[in-house]
């Protein structure tokens, strides 16, 4: 039946695209298809000449028109089990029917036709011309053809509530609900759809469908499991629905918003799409392997998402069905991988304004710092005064200060780090760090002999929590660990006689200082950190046990090993010829400044001289913490998980694996697009930029396609493809054929990309509007309403359920933005993951936000929207599994928060002044969004009386149902018990 | 009609019950269904949620008992018994050795670690065990040693998962999924596959018990230690059985009249599950109630009736396994001896010796031992080097180690007092009869009567399988 529509002229003899494919590609293609490797006796059915070409055995698997020459017929229909196609025991046999198909088609010429999915969409003519809403038309036209007419349209009541959980995720207030019913304007629906439309609450729906893809959560995922800070992210997606970003645009920036000539501040955000990947903190792993399965799960979630190809299938080798070879997986991969992985902090307008203030504050408070001198000490006692105070210490460190030298490395070599050099003379590294880095830098000879080496540690606002170190995973923050510290001259190694620093952080639990002196005493495991102090300038002294002549170029090696990565990420190095060189935590401006006399030096270093005085006074210590709490505010702010595309110098090579596998690296790939699809635009290079405008480029056969069913599905239940993710030749094929290309052209040409014009287009169909129960006859004839002969009727997802029943008792906040929310869950659900973290739940607005901005932790989701299926952040998700357990029973029955939920309504209810009848009429309105019909009501008024009479006799002890004690415990426990059981009706959590 | 198809389409979906019948059949039998289902709304049903199936050829286990030793226990201190490691102490071991092997914590050049224990051998079997493994040391007959094994990862979670779900990265279902995916449940008042863990957490989360892309009601059912087991299985404060029964025969009652006025089968499922959620709330306080056991018994695995414990989980999973219950997974966490390895061991046994031992000789005393499959082993081994950091406070101390470390097995199928596999006097590398994650799982499938290869889901275009291309059936482990 599908033949009838997919081919207009149809050869005589099987469907190819229908018939013949399927099977080839089911039982033939693993050994008989695209992949080389697999291949078996040299034989390839997926192309035509192949197919029919002479094997090494002399015969032909396919002689068109001959079915009695072709060796495939012979070996269908071999009883010789050594013989017989396919091989038993590794696919399933042949039924007869099929075997004719494969002989039926020989015959009539073994045409083969290119998969549709892989050839641009024309947009077909619409049956009937203007005279049916295009949708109507297409899918009436296929109801004809079937014999089947459509649905009559929902009562308003049904579909007012239809419309509102597929645009809003809510269903109306009983307010909305009759406003829409009693609006007898002709285009009333049509106003109401444009309504939710326009409502915020849109993107907040269609968000969460997008975050399903973008495999979005708030941990990091894998055994730590940390919390990250990704919600910029989410909300992002939000506006950007809710003001209808176009889809092009919209992808554009969710693969490389960060390259874009301009960029905005969402654009950037945007970006992180392809950062919502898991990160292992596990101790001891190798980042760069996390890194590369990172980037397999990028290359599947971009097939999935835009593609709707299994891509990730041709990891390992080449694809067993579509043509995608291994080469082309990893050129695709190639197009995501230039890119480094920042933690970026937002620079809002806000942020801006409160840095300014900052600086200003911190600039009065040094200001002022002087005249904070105290007369007394604590005891009362007559304290120095501080130009005496500042005289001797001036005295005494201009004395220790020795000039120092910053040369300009001639030369270097990195294990992976990239190395820029600094106007200030200083190294900044980037790119990949790893658990064993070697730094080694040549220092050309000097013009005074070296007796010190001193090594200053920076920090910087592009480096995790600004510097100095570029740790940024499982570690601190920021740190680095310096596990020795080398020099060479002379082809020989230097010792180093004393090593002293200006702070040793303590990196570990076990809080002993790790100070320079570690860097020197051939310990790797020991090192020196600075961890505690960043975003803060640092250094180390390393003297030389001999002085290195004049005229003799050194060789500084640095080497930076841990379970985890942390080499450094801001450096800078200088030599003195003096013997008597020590940290002293000086920064190099004002040891400089020391080193000259006091009337020498230009007033800004005489500034900071006098700055760094009162800052080691401990007379000021209490005001300088203020300054220093001050300071670190300034690297505060938002942070959210971005993509940078690498410096040109820089560009990551990448490279085919062997089987798929990190360890097994091969030749280099150059980026490209797999060769069946469309080339990329010549001109420019091949990156994210380019991969993300192909894709949108409005001739690409999959793009649009695969996004219009996508949509389509989340109204009805079922793609027109029903395989959402798999466009490929295993993939279901088109029910509608022409209506998605329709659709998919309509999307790209005339609605401009529009997602929500496309929503618009959907919604104000009759199909959409029919009615959604089915008679028997239909249920049996089409039971997954595959023609569209009756409206859409399926559960509704996770967080449509909690987000309806909020609404329903009046507790849904309408609070947008910002991090995670912990509504409350029972306990024992987060303890199971690694190192039992507790879920404190959120107090007052925040239990009842909508379920999108539900804090989601990747090891132990929330409880009640995985017992609904709501997917963990782990994989990226196309369609959800719509399942029905006990479970679920259990949480709408038991869990505290429904039963809080219940309780709210129960109040509400309670204290209503109205008859029963009234308000349990008010409870249809607001939980199923319709009135009850007699019967049910002379049920649910038994059950409200029995019970009733249970809480006033204390047969049943009505504070503890309601969840207060007042004296309306008995009616609001009455009406708690009685809304829990419409909550907890099928329909209730059904859309229909 | 097949019953069983039947109950199938009420556990699951609709989507299902047709991929796996072939339109024509759903067609009639969905026509039949409503019928019946309209004919019989008031009576209690036998509808299931998780039916058995019939296996792909004769089971030897009807149900599995998972001991999942998370953190990885040290093998060199508890069955892999290497001399040589005391006698070389404080030495690296060879870099020809080592080969390419990579570490999380330790560098390749780390000196030997000797055995922290003695060892004896035990039984009729001679099995070699440590001091600390006294109560096993009782048993080692009914158990098959496997020291032979071997994983492809050495960090917790991805070692995790890729024993439970062949897979390293998250998203593919579990084997007690696809267990229950291939067998269905023997119980109607239970979870088919049930969680249990009874320490700090463990490093994979909630995908070790994913049915990954199978339907949901695979998905193991996490058993809470505190407060009732099953999460909202307890009826909210102040509710008693009355009103559960009026509530749910109210329910019943309207979700019914919407059948008939709306036709979607959904909702006849809707139904079941809610009946089987208040079978639930019976069964789960049953299954709870330890009073029923003699003191005896708990005696024997040395548990408090009341108090949270590995023994304790135990002696629930024997329970369970008795009511039915087709799959349960034990998580004893905190064998991740980085330093301190004997203090470790020995902690950890004491813990856990008992509850293991108790749990082989009371399924045997009761006959079940024969039809239960009884696992038991962490998610990699521990370096033969030591471990130790002066910076993190650690010393004697074992790192991960993948190439060679022991599990056990017991039970449904697998023979008695068999110790195999080998691996080379520094307990480096296997050197005889190697024994893959893979392979374990194909032959813990064998013996529930699964052909790990014909045991396929379709997903993305793709039939997937636990062990994906590989894995083969360890026929020397089967009685």
């Amino acid at each position: 039946m599908l033949a009838l529509l997919l081919a207009a002229f149809l050869p005589q003899g099987p469907d190819f695209t229908t018939e013949v494919r399927p099977i080839l590609a089911d039982r033939c293609f693993a050994c008989h298809g695209p992949d080389a490797e697999a291949r078996r006796a040299g034989l390839r059915l997926d192309v035509a000449e192949a197919a029919s070409a002479t094997l090494e055995s002399g015969r032909r698997a396919i002689v068109p028109g001959r079915p009695q020459d072709s060796e495939l017929v012979r070996r269908i229909r071999s009883s010789d089990p050594d013989r017989v196609m396919p091989p038993p025991g590794e696919h399933d046999a042949l039924s007869e029917a099929e075997r004719r198909i494969l002989e039926g088609w020989i015959e009539a010429g073994a045409e083969y036709h290119p998969h549709w999915a892989f050839v641009a969409p024309q947009r077909p003519p619409v049956p009937g011309g203007d005279a049916l809403h295009p949708v109507d038309a297409f899918v009436r036209a296929r109801l004809a053809a079937e014999g089947l007419s459509p649905s009559p349209a929902a009562d308003r009541a049904t579909l007012c509530r239809r419309v509102h959980l597929d645009l809003i995720g809510l269903p109306p207030t009983p307010e909305e609900l009759e406003s829409f019913v009693a609006d007898d304007r002709e285009d009333a629906y049509e106003r109401l759809v444009d309504r939710l439309l326009a409502d915020p609450r849109y993107g907040e729906r269609q968000a969460r469908r997008w975050l399903d893809l973008a495999r979005y959560a708030d941990t990091n995922g894998y055994e730590k499991d940390r919390p990250r800070s990704m919600w910029p992210y989410r909300d992002a997606v939000i506006r950007a629905l809710n003001d209808d970003v176009p889809f092009d645009a919209f992808t554009i920036a969710q693969l490389a918003g960060d390259m874009l000539p301009d960029a905005s501040i969402d654009d950037i955000i945007a970006s992180g799409f392809h950062r919502n990947t898991m990160r292992n903190e596990e101790g001891g792993i190798d980042p760069l392997e996390f890194r590369y399965l990172a980037m397999v799960d990028r290359v599947a979630t971009t097939g999935t998402t835009w593609l709707g190809l299994t891509v990730g299938c041709a990891q390992c080798h080449t694809h067993k069905f579509d043509p995608i070879t291994h080469r082309e997986y990893f050129g695709l991969m190639g197009l995501l991988d230039n890119c480094d992985e920042p933690e970026w902090t937002i620079p809002t307008e806000n942020l801006l304004a409160q840095r300014a203030h900052l600086t200003a504050q911190i600039e009065s408070a040094w200001r002022e710092l002087p005249a904070k001198w105290p007369a007394t000490d604590k005891d009362g006692n007559a304290t120095t005064p501080m130009a005496e105070r500042f005289d001797a210490w001036e005295a005494a460190e201009s004395a220790r200060a020795v000039a120092w030298t910053i040369p300009r490395p001639s030369d270097w070599t990195t294990t992976l780090p990239h190395f820029r050099v600094l106007d200030d003379g200083s190294i900044f590294a980037s790119g990949d760090a790893t658990k064993s880095d070697v730094y080694t830098l040549e220092l050309p000879a000097g013009t005074q002999p070296v007796h010190a080496i001193r090594l200053e540690v920076l920090p910087d606002e592009n480096l995790p929590a600004h510097g100095p170190g570029l740790c940024d995973y499982e570690g601190p923050k920021g740190d680095f660990f310096l596990s020795e510290f080398e020099v060479h001259a002379n082809g020989a190694r230097i010792p180093i006689a004393a090593a002293t620093d200006s702070f040793a952080g303590s990196p570990f639990a076990s809080q002993k200082r790790a100070g320079a002196a570690n860097a020197i005493d051939g310990e790797m495991s020991s090192g020196w950190s600075t961890n505690g102090e960043q975003g803060r300038p640092h250094a180390a002294v390393f003297k030389l046990a001999e002085a290195i002549p004049t005229g003799v170029p050194l060789t500084v090696t640095m080497r930076f090993e841990r379970h985890y990565a942390c080499s450094l990420g801001r450096f800078r190095l200088a030599v003195t010829d003096s013997d008597a060189a020590e940290a002293r935590g000086h920064t190099a401006l004002v040891e400089e400044a020391l080193t000259k006399p006091a009337d020498a030096r230009e007033d800004a270093a005489k500034l900071l001289v006098e700055r760094r005085f009162l800052e080691s006074a401990p007379e000021l210590a209490d005001h300088i913490q203020h300054i220093r709490r001050l300071e670190n505010q300034l690297r505060g702010g938002t942070t959210t998980l971005v993509m940078r595309e690498r410096p040109a110098d820089n560009r990551r090579v990448t490279r085919r694996h062997h089987r798929g596998e990190y360890a097994q690296p091969r030749e280099v790939v150059a980026p490209g697009v797999p060769e069946v699809l469309p080339a990329l635009p010549e001109g420019q290079p091949a990156d994210r930029m380019a991969l993300a405008r192909w894709l949108v480029s409005g001739e690409h056969p999959l793009t649009a396609r695969v996004t219009v069913n996508r949509h389509w599905a989340s109204f009805f239940g079922r793609g027109i493809v029903e395989t959402l993710d798999d466009f490929g030749l295993q993939g279901a094929l088109p029910s509608h054929p022409e209506l998605l290309d329709w659709l998919a052209k309509t999307f790209v040409e005339d609605l401009g990309w529009s997602q929500k014009a496309l929503h618009r287009l959907i919604v104000t169909s009759a199909t959409y509007r029919q009615d959604s129960s089915a008679g028997a006859s239909l249920e049996a004839r089409d039971p997954d309403n595959v023609l569209l002969a009756r409206g859409p009727r399926v559960r509704l997802e996770a967080e449509q359920i909690r987000d309806a029943m909020l609404r329903a008792a009046s507790l849904l906040s309408e609070k947008m933005f910002g991090p995670g929310v912990r509504p409350p869950q029972p306990d024992g659900v987060t303890e199971i993951a690694f190192g039992s973290p507790r879920w404190n739940a959120s107090q007052g607005e925040d239990r009842y936000r909508r379920s999108v901005y539900t804090f989601q932790k990747r090891t132990a989701p929330f409880a009640m929207l995985q017992t609904f299926d709501g997917p963990s952040g782990e994989n990226c998700t196309a369609k959800r599994d719509r399942s029905n357990s006990p479970l679920q029973a259990l949480t709408l029955l038991n869990d505290p928060m429904f039963i809080e939920i219940a309780q709210a309504l129960g109040r509400r209810l309670g204290a209503s002044s109205t008859d029963d009848q009234t308000r349990i009429q008010e409870l249809g309105l607001r939980v199923l969004s319709r009135r009850f019909e007699p019967d049910e009501v002379e049920d649910l008024t038994a059950y409200l009386a029995k019970q009733r009479t249970r809480l006033a006799t204390g047969s049943l002890d009505a504070a503890t149902l309601a969840g207060s004690d007042d004296e309306h415990a008995v009616e609001n426990a009455a009406w708690t018990l009685l809304a829990r059981v419409v909550m907890n009706l099928d329909e209730a959590i059904v859309k229909r | 009609m097949n019953p069983n198809h039947m109950a199938w389409l009420r556990g699951i979906t609709r989507r299902h019950f047709f991929a796996d019948c072939g339109v024509g059949v759903g067609k009639i039998a969905l026509a039949g269904l409503l019928a019946e289902r309209t004919a019989r709304a008031t009576t209690r049903t036998d509808e299931r949620v998780l039916p058995p199936r019939a296996p792909h050829f004769r089971a030897r286990a009807q149900a599995v008992i998972q001991l999942f030793m998370a953190g990885a226990p040290s093998q060199l201190e508890m069955f892999d018994h290497k001399p040589k490691l005391a006698a070389i102490e404080g030495k690296p071991i060879p870099p020809d050795v080592i080969g390419d092997q990579r570490y999380a914590f330790i560098r390749t050049d780390a000196a030997v670690l000797g055995p922290q224990f003695r060892f004896a051998r035990h039984g009729q079997s001679g099995a070699e065990l440590s001091e600390v493994l006294p109560h096993l040391a009782r048993v080692v007959d009914d158990i098959t040693f496997v020291k032979s094994c071997r994983t492809d990862q050495f960090n917790h979670a991805p070692a995790q998962l890729f024993m439970n779900c062949g897979f390293a990265q998250p998203g593919r279902p579990s084997l007690g999924s696809w267990v229950t995916y291939g067998l269905g449940s023997e119980s109607d008042d239970l979870p088919a596959f049930v969680v249990m863990s009874t320490g700090s957490g463990i490093s994979g989360g909630s995908a070790n018990w994913s049915s990954g892309f199978l339907p949901g009601v695979h998905t193991g059912t996490r058993f809470r230690n505190a407060g009732a087991p099953i999460l909202d299985v307890a009826p909210p404060p102040g509710a008693d059985a009355a009103l559960e029964a009026d509530t749910l025969g109210l329910l019943r009652r309207m979700n019914e009249r919407r059948l008939h006025v709306e036709g979607d089968p959904a909702i006849a499922t809707r139904i079941a599950s809610y009946e089987m959620a208040h079978r639930l709330q019976t069964s789960a306080p049953e299954l709870m109630d330890l009073a029923s056991e003699s003191q005896e018994t708990l005696d024997l695995y040395g548990c408090k009736p009341e108090e949270a414990s590995f023994a304790r989980a135990c002696l629930i999973a024997r329970r369970l396994v008795e009511r039915g219950v087709r799959f349960v997974t034990i998580y004893h966490e905190g064998w991740d001896a980085h330093s301190q390895v004997a203090q470790n061991v020995r902690g950890n046994c004491g813990k856990t010796d008992q509850g293991c031992a108790a749990l082989l000789t009371d399924l045997k005393r009761r006959g079940m031992l024969d039809s239960t499959l009884v696992v038991w082993g962490g998610e990699f081994g521990r370096t033969p080097m030591v471990e130790a950091s002066a910076v993190l406070g650690r010393s004697q101390g074992r790192d991960h180690h993948p190439n060679a470390y022991t599990m056990w097995l017991a039970g449904g199928g697998i023979r008695q007092g068999l110790t195999y596999g080998e691996t080379d006097e520094l307990g480096f590398h296997v050197t005889r009869d190697p024994v893959h994650v893979h392979d374990l799982q194909a032959t813990i499938l064998h013996c529930l009567g699964l052909d790990h290869e014909q045991l396929t889901f379709r997903h993305q275009g793709r039939d997937y399988r636990l062990t994906d291309v590989h894995g083969r059936v360890v026929h020397d482990l089967l009685a």
